[in-house]
């Protein structure tokens, strides 16, 4: 549908959008402000200086980058775009020198130049193309009644939540000492504003608005087409001719969605739009291999499974089928068998939604179809391999780890998953229900481990703060003296610590527990059970921890950048100094988000007095370069109304921005 | 594995040198004449190629990121973005096709001063195709006039028989040499990459903590 040189532009534009999108990994747009002047504006003073002495080192030397090839994230692209492998070398320098505005601009008017012979026959094609998008995206945007119906239900829940944990410190003395403690918090119904102030214009810089003429000169159709290009191109499993390229895992990789994500601000396109190619590419790639199926039925089913694996049709469920029965012992087969009969469904659902024609377009779009097989392949079974994960005897001290599917977005042919940890719960429905009032079109989980554990040690912690002592203390206000000192010096008094002793040993647990959660849980993502799907980790209190953890582990190896996309950790239990959190940046793709509340002494209390040294990042800032950090202190009352507030922090954090939204606080001890 | 304090660079300067010019008059070859002493008729450059080249001119040891550019009408806006830092830029002509010499004045010469950001920055006039004498339209004498007008180096070459292509590019970089401006910016120590200045990483202090 694009021309050469058309694709050539695309090609280009997308390997800027991936450079700086791992600039912004640990610069991130908005963040800095200090002496931008007009030429560098937004990617701060160091790029600034980087580009304008074009003496930095040439990108075919650096493995780190993502533009070099030995990261495998852009050849594959070009090579299904058909960009001649002459013009390679000059798009990974270009992309990887300089700063993106002065190149964006003149690669997307390149793409807006109309071919010699305008063919109406792809302009029809472009614009069916377009109408099937939109058509798509507008079945996947939230209807007002639905987004209501999930307030109310996580009003309810919230209710709920507030009987459950006040129920035992009902001494009307108790209730008011706390609205003393936390006099400037509102009740929760009213709080729908905003939790710190909200800069959503400041934080989407100069330098991104730059391309803007260039960009009116494109037309909507164009912008769609392209992006629909690029992303067939990065999900295709073209054959690699160079061995060096092969640390690439196939499938969909997090730092391609993020690159995605930054050229459709650039090319000022609304989000959902490529949401809503994501599961077109993604039903049109099924369809492919349900007629592939199809032709296998006339076998015997044993045959037809050994065929499959032979084929390679299926690579990616192949394996995740392995790894499954690797941990579950085999229970798990039957669930991918099941998963691919579900795939069925879901085109029936798609073809009334985009029309005939444009579902044509689609499928010539794409061209090789064939190529992106690998993750519909592996978008059955990954429903089965999330759900399926039920216990790892491998890691014997985990004694539960099992994934719930939450939302509808399931074999819809949604192409990112988010998976959601709780960390305090009471019982079990505190896995699932904060996250079941959220809104966005990612496949999610929600991860349910070591209920026991956790249940005792929220327990305690929530009988500790009514006991006698605690309430004494919080009426003298103690508690945030106590917060307030222990951040600095190390002033926590003697009885205390005494009182915490009994949460210790639960807590201890619960600790150990999570970080081995999270080391099964990056095995998880690591053996692709989430379908070669770019991941997003949402996670509060202990869940946190178990993300942190994961994302520890993923870090220990270069090649596993690519399987997250976003982070989120609301009052974590983690220290800030030696725990690395810069080389757990690396590895998430996009976004990384600490919430933190200043005033969470129960955190605090339970993180234990002796490790506050270290700094905690779930009541302070951690200063980490490309760390996103937001005070959420105004709506978090206590360590437990994560459990009913984290929805709403989510909404406000806006996830789907490339740009982080927030403000960055700064905490004054 | 990635620290910047690692082995000296192998390197004194690094320049940005950038070829420009019609279509066709060789840039592509003189480039490929330089880097890989071969010749090949090569089909016409999409976009911009890069190579690197490391010489050794005067003492030091240089690497030279040139930059070739699409000569087609169709690039001419991309061409532009890539003027951008460069220490010296490379204007080829076909000393077969006098229009080729033309629009280096019309086009080419005005581009340089719009876009380039480098008020020092060092031109050089470049007559390809010397080979073809039979066939010359544009003779030496209006290239060193052309040459003494804009100010810039001026060199005859055939990229086929690689006559004067290695003077080409060491008259360029002894010219930037002489330029302090010039020399500062390429200069080994401003190199800097900026993954590359990470703190020294805290690793392995991990594990639990409670």
């Amino acid at each position: 549908m694009l021309t050469e040189t058309q694709k050539y532009a695309a090609g280009a534009v997308f390997a800027l959008a991936l450079h700086q999108a791992q600039i912004h990994q640990t610069r991130p747009l908005g963040f800095l402000n200090e002496d931008d002047d007009g030429d560098g504006s937004g990617l701060g003073p160091s790029e600034e200086r980087c580009s304008s002495c074009s003496s930095a080192d040439s990108v075919s030397e650096d493995p780190q980058l993502w533009v070099n090839h030995s990261c495998g994230l852009l050849r594959p692209v070009f090579r299904f775009l058909e960009i001649d492998d002459k013009a390679w070398a000059g798009l990974e320098e270009t992309a990887g020198h300089s700063e993106a505005k002065q190149h964006v601009g003149a690669f997307l008017r390149l793409l807006a130049e109309e071919r010699e012979a305008a063919s109406s026959d792809v302009c029809d094609r472009e614009l069916a193309l377009t109408n099937g998008v939109d058509a798509m995206s507008s079945s996947m945007e939230t209807s007002p009644t639905d987004y209501e119906s999930k307030k109310e239900k996580q009003w309810e829940y919230e209710q709920s939540c507030r009987e459950k944990l006040s129920n035992p410190e009902k001494t009307p003395d108790m209730k008011s000492e706390e609205k003393d403690l936390l006099d400037n918090i509102q009740p929760e119904t009213s709080v729908t504003t905003s939790i710190v102030e909200h800069s959503n214009l400041q934080s989407t810089p100069e330098s991104n608005r730059k391309p803007l003429e260039d960009v009116e000169m494109l037309s909507y159709s164009r912008k769609v087409t392209v992006l629909y290009e690029l992303l067939s191109a990065c999900l295709a499993d073209t054959p690699e001719d160079n061995k060096k390229s092969t640390r690439r895992r196939k499938g969909y990789d997090a730092r391609h969605r993020v690159a995605l994500r930054l050229l459709v601000t650039w090319l000022d396109v609304k989000w959902i739009k490529m949401e809503a190619i994501e599961t077109m590419i993604a039903c049109s790639a099924m369809a492919l291999l349900k007629e592939e199926e199809s032709k296998e039925e006339t076998q015997s089913q044993e045959s037809s499974w050994t065929k499959w694996k032979r084929g390679g049709i299926i690579g990616a469920a192949a394996l995740t089928g392995g790894t499954l029965m690797a941990i579950t012992g085999g229970l798990a087969a039957p669930a991918i068998a099941a998963g691919f009969s579900a795939l069925a469904p879901t085109l029936g659902t798609i073809i009334p939604v985009i029309g005939a024609s444009g579902f044509a377009a689609v499928a010539s779009a794409a061209g090789s179809v064939a190529g992106s097989v690998a993750v519909a392949a592996s978008f059955g079974a990954a429903g089965a391999g999330l759900t399926g994960t039920k216990m790892a005897r491998r890691i014997g001290d985990v004694e539960e780890f099992e994934f719930k599917a939450i939302g509808e977005n399931h074999n819809q042919g949604r192409l990112a998953v988010e998976i959601s940890v709780s960390g305090f719960v009471f019982e079990e429905e505190d896995y699932i229900r904060p996250w079941e009032g959220q809104y966005n079109n990612l496949e999610r989980y929600a991860l349910q481990w070591e209920s026991k554990n956790l249940f005792s040690v929220s327990t305690a912690i929530q009988d500790w703060l009514t006991s006698k002592i605690a309430t004494e203390m919080m009426k003298q206000g103690a508690m945030m003296t106590v917060l307030g000192t222990l951040v600095t010096a190390l002033a926590w008094p003697a009885t205390l610590l005494a009182l915490t002793d009994f949460i210790d040993s639960k807590w201890t647990i619960a600790v150990d527990r999570s970080d081995k959660a999270g080391k099964l849980l990056a095995e998880v993502l690591l053996n692709g059970l989430q379908g070669q799907r770019p991941v997003t980790l949402v996670g509060f209190s202990l869940g946190a921890r178990v993300i942190f953890r994961c994302l520890q582990i993923l870090a220990e190896s270069e090649t596993n950048a690519g399987l997250v996309e976003r982070v989120v950790l609301l009052g974590s239990p983690i220290a800030i100094k030696d725990m690395n959190w810069e080389a757990t940046r690396k590895v998430v793709a996009g976004r990384y988000v600490n919430v933190y509340s200043t005033n969470d002494w129960m955190l605090g209390i339970a993180f234990r007095a002796n490790l506050l040294t270290q700094g905690l990042a779930g009541i302070q800032p951690v200063d980490v370069p490309g760390i996103e950090n937001v005070d959420v202190t105004e709506v978090i009352e206590g360590h437990s109304s994560y459990l009913w507030c984290t929805q709403q922090i989510l909404e406000q954090l806006e996830l789907d921005t490339y740009y982080p939204v927030f403000n960055r606080k700064f905490f004054k001890p | 594995m990635d620290s910047s304090s690692g082995p000296p660079p192998e390197f004194d300067y690094l320049f940005k040198l950038l070829m420009i010019g019609d279509s066709g008059v060789g840039k592509s070859t003189l480039l490929l004449s330089f880097t890989s002493d071969t010749f090949e008729d090569l089909s016409p450059t999409i976009g911009v190629d890069f190579k690197v080249k490391h010489v050794t001119v005067g003492g030091k040891k240089l690497k030279l990121a040139i930059w070739d550019t699409a000569g087609q009408e169709r690039f001419r806006t991309l061409t532009s973005s890539y003027y951008r830092g460069a220490q010296g830029v490379i204007m080829v002509y076909d000393v077969t096709r006098r229009e080729t010499f033309t629009n280096l004045s019309d086009i080419w010469a005005k581009e340089i001063d719009l876009y380039s950001t480098n008020q020092d920055c060092i031109k050089m006039l470049v007559g390809n195709k010397v080979d073809k004498e039979s066939e010359r339209v544009v003779s030496k004498k209006e290239g060193i006039d052309f040459a003494r007008e804009y100010g810039c180096l001026f060199i005859e070459c055939s990229a086929k028989t690689r006559v004067n292509v290695e003077q080409c590019f060491e008259e360029l970089v002894l010219k930037i040499l002489e330029t302090p401006s010039l020399l500062e910016e390429g200069s080994a120590v401003v190199k800097r990459n900026i993954f590359k200045q990470k703190p020294p990483e805290t690793n392995e202090s991990t594990g639990s903590c409670c």
